[in-house]
């Protein structure tokens, strides 16, 4: 049984989310209580006095994301931020488990997040393509899982990382390329138990030996010294990670270990889940194509998918969405435009005036695919443009544009 | 079970697995109990026979002898052989200590052996991770990664062949060769916690690592790890001289090997060299008094003969003469048989010492002088390995096999 289980009352009854790498659901349309799983996980909320700090410090706005509580919770951000004004180093590490071809917008969030503070802060990034995680997962065999990591990366870089700034790195390429690497996982294997897994992740003993270890590979590039071509050897450069919150067991088990190793502990950013297209209980997977936009979807595809799909929070006919409106909470396309409506005001404004009724659920979808018919041809065009050759130099272990 | 240094005394079984080595008699290990629980095959005269004539030469006295006593599938291996049909060899060593002793040249000069004698390639696995994992007292791989390369002298100094001999330290070459990486994840998903709690008995406290060990031992039994010797070639058969205790591993590299479309290795085991006390331990680096060190020195050799090793002799003078010694557990005895080469020689002393016309003295004397020529000249070969040698030997390369 997978872990951190959450209290939510449904109709009077218990029900309780799901929140584990493999699985996320909850029982409630509105989604997992986020607040309730940050008192479940131990994080903090990113509130308006970390908000206000981070812009005093960095000048300007934060990203929408932020704003907005799409990144909501947090380990020690403000432990980066003392870094960063006593202008000292950290680098940046997220990843992306290749499970197939195409990506989603849910995917996007995490790398368009890392993208910004990557510019912010003027800081280097890892990205790990768990291709190993994914072959012990799923029913794909090693040579699927790297081609995956190479299309993939493809997907990454067209969000606009800087070459000089970030590494992308398949497992199986830079395992197999890196002893610093492969001995930091040993030294976190060490230092975990099978009982301790078991109770992280909800292993059991039919889990494969391979699932068992995975997690201290996940854990490995939080650590400095993991990359000896970008930090030269020192092992105490600070790393933030921007992940969804999903991924939290993973580093609360790194934090845990890490001083025993006398490394830092990682610092968090945690994002929610971009819903599915049915509605906030789950979030969006590949593997369901009803339930997600992929970044390869044409406009056609896009328009047909949130008219056909997208989770109406609005009355079940006009008259009942024209007097009671439209329940925002629940409501994907709203969400979705919290999501990708850059413009704070326009924003509220047809968040006012869907609440009120006003506005009818199939203007607001209208306004939604606009604007996501615009971001995936953006990104489409962004991806055909990059080459095999550029992810072969994102992908060099090499020294990037900082010293050390 | 994880860890060696709990000694069960007197255990109501035998108990053999990769950590642990307790007899329940004073006569060591029973070793057909242990082929017929294991599920392997006594060499018997036919397969030396075979050999024999297949090699055109004698087997090593080892063999011949019964000390690598057990063997799975290795008449596959001689067919191959008789069809010209190319095979390799597979050992290792666990750095856990500088000094190896004794018993941990056992399978190199049976492996040194086999290479000369068939003339085919051999990779010696050097688990710096394992010993890491396992050692509480070992705080960082680095140590390990350092004791593997000075054991690999050791290793280097029994003769194997440069040019068809690769020795790699796992922390190299798993961050060093994709292919080995890939095969340790196919082989993890291949077995699960269930299993290797079966065949190691591992449970809840073992570290993830530890459970997920047993996969980067199996690995080098398929060719496909080694694309710079075989080419990329997934289907060169493997034969694998160790020590019995190592058997769990290889069982479960037999079981998933045919589920990845590999070729199950082969197998030829070795009794265990006992410790100077007797026959109930093995020898071992952590006891100084258990074992001859290859850095012991000749007078160190002589004083551990006379003081520790365990005798099958009379109590009195009087008694052995009348009585004789027991040959099954004195321990110099069975040392000869590991290291008196000379058949003809070994029986006499035999003889003469179980009708109590030798004394445990002078059985004692021949041992010390075996074994001083033995230890003397590993010194002075070990001392001739420079680093360079070490790293020639270590460098993933083609050898001098086409495939």
């Amino acid at each position: 049984m997978a872990d951190p289980s959450v209290e939510n009352q449904v109709n009077g009854q218990a029900e309780e989310d799901l929140v584990n790498p493999w699985t996320v659901s909850s029982s409630s349309l509105k989604g997992v209580d986020y607040d309730k799983l940050i008192k479940k996980f131990g994080s903090a909320k990113i509130d308006d006095g970390l908000i206000e700090r981070m812009e005093k410090l960095t000048g300007k706005p934060v990203h929408h994301f932020i704003k907005r509580g799409i990144f909501f919770s947090h380990r020690e951000m403000h432990m980066i931020l003392d870094l960063y004004e006593k202008k000292q180093p950290f680098y940046l590490y997220t990843g992306r488990g290749p499970s197939s071809g195409s990506m989603h917008l849910g995917h996007l969030v995490p790398f368009i997040c890392t993208k910004w503070l990557q510019e912010t802060f003027d800081v280097p990034l890892v990205i790990q393509l768990t291709d190993d995680e994914k072959f012990l997962w799923k029913d794909l065999t090693v040579e699927e899982t790297i081609e995956l990591s190479m299309k993939n990366a493809k997907d990454i870089i067209a969000c606009g990382f800087d070459v000089n700034k970030t590494f992308i790195f398949s497992d199986y390429d830079y395992i197999g390329k890196c002893s610093e690497f492969y001995k930091n996982i040993t030294r976190v294997q060490k230092l975990v138990t099978y009982n301790q897994v078991k109770g992280i992740f909800g292993f059991d003993d039919s889990t494969y030996i391979g699932k068992i270890s995975f997690p201290a590979i996940q854990a490995a590039p939080s650590f400095s010294s993991s990359f000896p071509h970008i930090f030269g050897g020192n092992k105490k450069v600070p790393c933030l990670i921007p992940c969804a919150i999903d991924q939290d067991p993973y580093f609360r088990m790194t934090r845990d270990v890490a001083p025993r190793l006398q490394y830092l502990k990682p610092a968090l950013l945690h994002s929610s889940f971009f819903p599915a297209l049915q509605g906030a209980q789950s979030k969006m997977s590949s593997s369901d194509p009803t339930s997600s936009i992929f970044l390869t979807d044409t406009p056609k595809e896009i328009k047909n998918k949130i008219n056909k799909y997208a989770y109406s929070g609005g009355g079940a006919t006009v008259e009942e969405h024209k007097e009671k409106g439209g329940n925002l909470e629940v409501d994907v396309s709203y969400q979705y435009l919290r999501f990708f409506l850059d413009d704070d005001e326009k924003l509220e404004k047809l968040g006012n005036e869907y609440k009120s009724g006003e506005l009818l659920t199939g203007y607001l979808k209208k306004e939604l695919i606009t604007i996501l018919q615009e971001l995936i041809a953006d990104h489409q065009k962004r991806r055909s443009l990059v080459t095999d050759d550029d992810v072969k130099q994102f992908m060099t272990p090499r020294k990037l544009n900082y010293n050390y | 079970m994880a860890d060696n240094t709990e000694v069960i005394v007197n255990p109501k079984e035998d108990i053999v697995d990769p950590w642990t080595v307790q007899s329940s008699s004073d006569k060591g290990v029973d070793y057909d109990r242990l082929i017929e629980k294991f599920g392997s095959m006594r060499i018997n005269d036919d397969l030396i026979k075979r050999m024999e004539k297949v090699t055109g030469k004698p087997v090593h006295h080892f063999i011949r002898r019964g000390i690598f006593f057990s063997h799975r599938e290795l008449e596959m291996i001689l067919e191959k052989y008789e069809q010209k049909q190319p095979f390799y060899l597979y050992t290792g060593r666990g750095p856990s200590s500088e000094a190896m002793h004794l018993g941990h040249l056992v399978p190199f000069i049976c492996t040194q052996w086999l290479q000369e004698t068939f003339d085919v390639p051999l990779v010696i696995q050097m688990t710096d991770d394992e010993k890491f994992l396992w050692k509480e007292e070992i705080k960082d791989p680095d140590q390990t990664y350092r004791l593997a390369y000075e054991n690999a002298k050791d290793i280097i100094a029994c003769g194997f062949d440069i040019n068809k001999t690769f020795i790699f330290s796992d922390i190299d070459f798993i961050g060093g060769c994709p292919e080995f990486y890939k095969n340790i994840c196919r082989i993890e998903k291949k077995v699960t916690f269930n299993q290797v709690k079966a065949i190691f008995g591992f449970n809840e406290s073992n570290n993830i690592g530890q459970v997920s060990f047993p996969a980067i031992q199996a690995a080098p039994s398929f060719s496909s790890s080694f694309p710079k010797i075989f080419g990329g070639h997934t289907r060169v058969p493997c034969l694998i001289p160790c020590a019995i205790d190592q058997d769990p591993y290889f069982r479960m590299t037999r079981d998933v090997a045919p589920k990845l479309k590999f070729l199950k290795p082969a197998l030829l085991h070795s009794v265990f060299f006992p410790a100077l006390q007797g026959a109930q331990g093995k020898m071992s680096s952590s006891d100084p008094t258990s074992s001859i060190f290859l850095t012991d020195t000749q007078k160190e050799i002589e004083d551990k003969i006379n003081k520790y090793a365990y005798s099958g002799g009379g109590a009195t003078l009087e008694e052995h003469r009348k009585k004789g010694g027991d040959l099954d557990t004195d321990v110099s005895y069975q040392y000869l048989r590991f290291f008196l080469e000379d058949d003809v020689k070994l029986e006499r002393l035999g003889k003469e010492y179980k009708t109590g016309s030798l004394t445990t003295g002078d059985l004692k004397k021949e041992l010390i002088a075996v074994l001083q020529k033995l230890v003397g000249g590993h010194q002075e070969k070990r001392q001739r390995v420079t680093e360079d040698i070490v790293k020639q030997y270590m460098k993933p390369r083609p050898l001098n096999y086409k495939f």
